[in-house]
């Protein structure tokens, strides 16, 4: 049994061995394409909110189809700078609290794994306080196949943002994002990886009935580094995991959307972008091409 | 005495001696002079009517009634329509007063109920005021919505916008404001003043 065992490992490190030595993030970044993305303060802006017509102009639209995107994308620091000084939909604004912050994303894949890396500017330090005291910084994407989601095609992460969930006003410490009919099962999810600066650790987990922080498979790496203020960190992430990691395939694209806990902050208070997708060898906003 | 009673009876409705006045033939003035007199007090009439009117049809008059110059007119004077770069301004008649003739006096006419509300006080404060914000305000969008927005369609139109040229939103939104044959009061209610508590679906579709 102990053999067996021993053996079973032994073919496991040799597989990732082998593994590691044909996968290879791209050797120079500066080859691959860059998407220039800005994320902005989103104040409480709760899904519940985008689709009331008479709090949220754009539910119309959105009841037809058009996306976040397609609406704001010309606008995104200026509805940051609306939220964040407090003008709208942000009960407690904070003093100095970055509006936005302007990121450059990009991807690549080996067959094997997908190479992601973002960087941005760290912003000024904001009068908030530490509300995660052991992460000044952390990041985060979440990944859906198929538009299962509701609204994650048109809004990206926004299908899990709910006025229910923790910091947001009113809500209880213990509720977690969700979605709408969330089940692994029926591959109603998103899936999520997160990297905390702090604690240095890189989180592989998925967003269904309430949000799972790990357990996923397909997560490899992340690692971060702040090099003269600007922000550098990479995500090495298989194709294909297991429950709750979405498979990517090449020639498909998938909705994608990421967010930034900056300043030590926590919950509802860091900058997200819009939604956007992520095409593996196929034409998207940010597309991963075989290198 | 019997003669005198004959013509008693004869004529039980003798009118008085203005009205008399008023429906015997003229033997004095030739029909052209009577013609002349009345062009003439029919001008003085018609024209004070409607310089009455015109001086009710004014933001001085809208607002020196303390119920919209302490309510609704601060709002208007923070929004596009109070000053904007253009220096174009709509005032409350503007907006809440159809130019057409006809229409015009269908709406003083159902305007002159707030007489009444004014006499006996039925928004005579700013909390009964925002009471009846919302009633007050589905009256005005009902009524933008049957004429399809008349008042906002006397300078703003679909059919001159340069879309194009618009902000990326507005783009959108007048996009499909044309494919779906919608009126500006659909998506522009609060454009002049705060939107009421209470809100719901229905009033915005």
């Amino acid at each position: 049994m102990k053999k067996t065992m021993m053996t079973s490992a032994t073919g496991v490190i040799f597989a990732l061995a082998a593994g590691s030595a044909l996968a290879a993030a791209p050797a120079d970044w500066s080859k691959v394409p860059e998407a220039s993305i800005t994320l902005l303060y989103p104040g409480v802006s709760p899904v519940e909110w985008i689709n009331k017509g008479t709090e949220h102009g754009g539910a119309r639209v959105l009841r037809k189809g058009e996306t976040c995107v397609g609406c704001h994308s010309e606008e995104i620091a200026a509805m940051g700078q609306l939220i964040a000084s407090g003008s709208k939909i942000e009960p407690t604004p904070i003093a100095d609290k970055a509006a936005f912050i302007d990121t450059k994303v990009q991807a690549a894949h080996d067959g094997e794994n997908l190479y992601l890396r973002f960087v941005w500017k760290q912003p000024a330090a904001s009068g908030a306080g530490q509300m995660d005291d052991a992460n000044p910084v952390k990041i985060a994407y979440m990944l859906e196949a198929g538009d299962k989601v509701e609204l994650a095609g048109q809004a990206g992460c926004w299908g899990s943002c709910h006025g229910d969930a923790r910091t947001m006003p009113g809500a209880a410490e213990t509720k977690t994002k969700y979605v709408k009919d969330g089940s692994l099962a029926n591959g109603v999810f998103y899936d999520l990886n997160q990297w905390r600066s702090g604690e240095n650790k890189a989180f592989d987990g998925y967003v269904a009935e309430e949000r799972v922080m790990e357990g996923g498979e397909a997560l490899i790496s992340a690692v971060g580094k702040l090099e003269d203020g600007v922000w550098t960190v990479d995500f090495t992430r298989k194709l294909t995991g297991g429950e709750g990691d979405v498979a990517l395939e090449s020639g498909q694209t998938y909705n994608f959307g990421f967010a930034i806990h900056d300043d030590s902050s926590a919950g509802r208070f860091h900058h997200v972008s819009l939604g956007y997708k992520l095409g593996i060898d196929a034409e998207a906003d940010i597309t991963a091409a075989k290198q | 005495m019997a003669d005198k009673d004959s013509r008693d009876t004869q004529e039980p409705k003798r009118k008085s001696g203005f009205i008399k006045l008023l429906l015997r033939p003229s033997v004095h003035y030739s029909i052209a002079s009577l013609l002349m007199v009345g062009v003439v007090v029919g001008i003085l009439f018609w024209g004070g009517f409607h310089t009455a009117l015109e001086m009710t049809n004014t933001e001085t008059f809208c607002i020196s009634c303390h119920e919209m110059g302490d309510n609704v007119y601060p709002e208007y004077k923070e929004t596009i329509h109070y000053s904007n770069p253009s220096g174009v301004r709509a005032s409350c008649p503007d907006c809440h007063v159809p130019k057409e003739w006809g229409p015009k006096m269908v709406r003083k006419i159902q305007a002159s109920r707030e007489l009444w509300g004014k006499i006996v006080g039925t928004i005579d404060t700013p909390e009964k005021f925002e009471a009846k914000r919302l009633k007050l305000a589905r009256n005005e969008w009902k009524r933008m919505k049957a004429s399809d927005s008349r008042e906002c369609r006397n300078c703003h139109n679909l059919e001159s916008m340069d879309i194009p040229n618009q902000k990326q939103r507005a783009r959108k939104q007048h996009e499909m404001a044309i494919e779906d044959g919608m009126t500006c009061i659909q998506c522009h209610q609060g454009i002049a003043h705060h939107l009421p508590e209470g809100m719901t679906d229905e009033d915005y579709e």
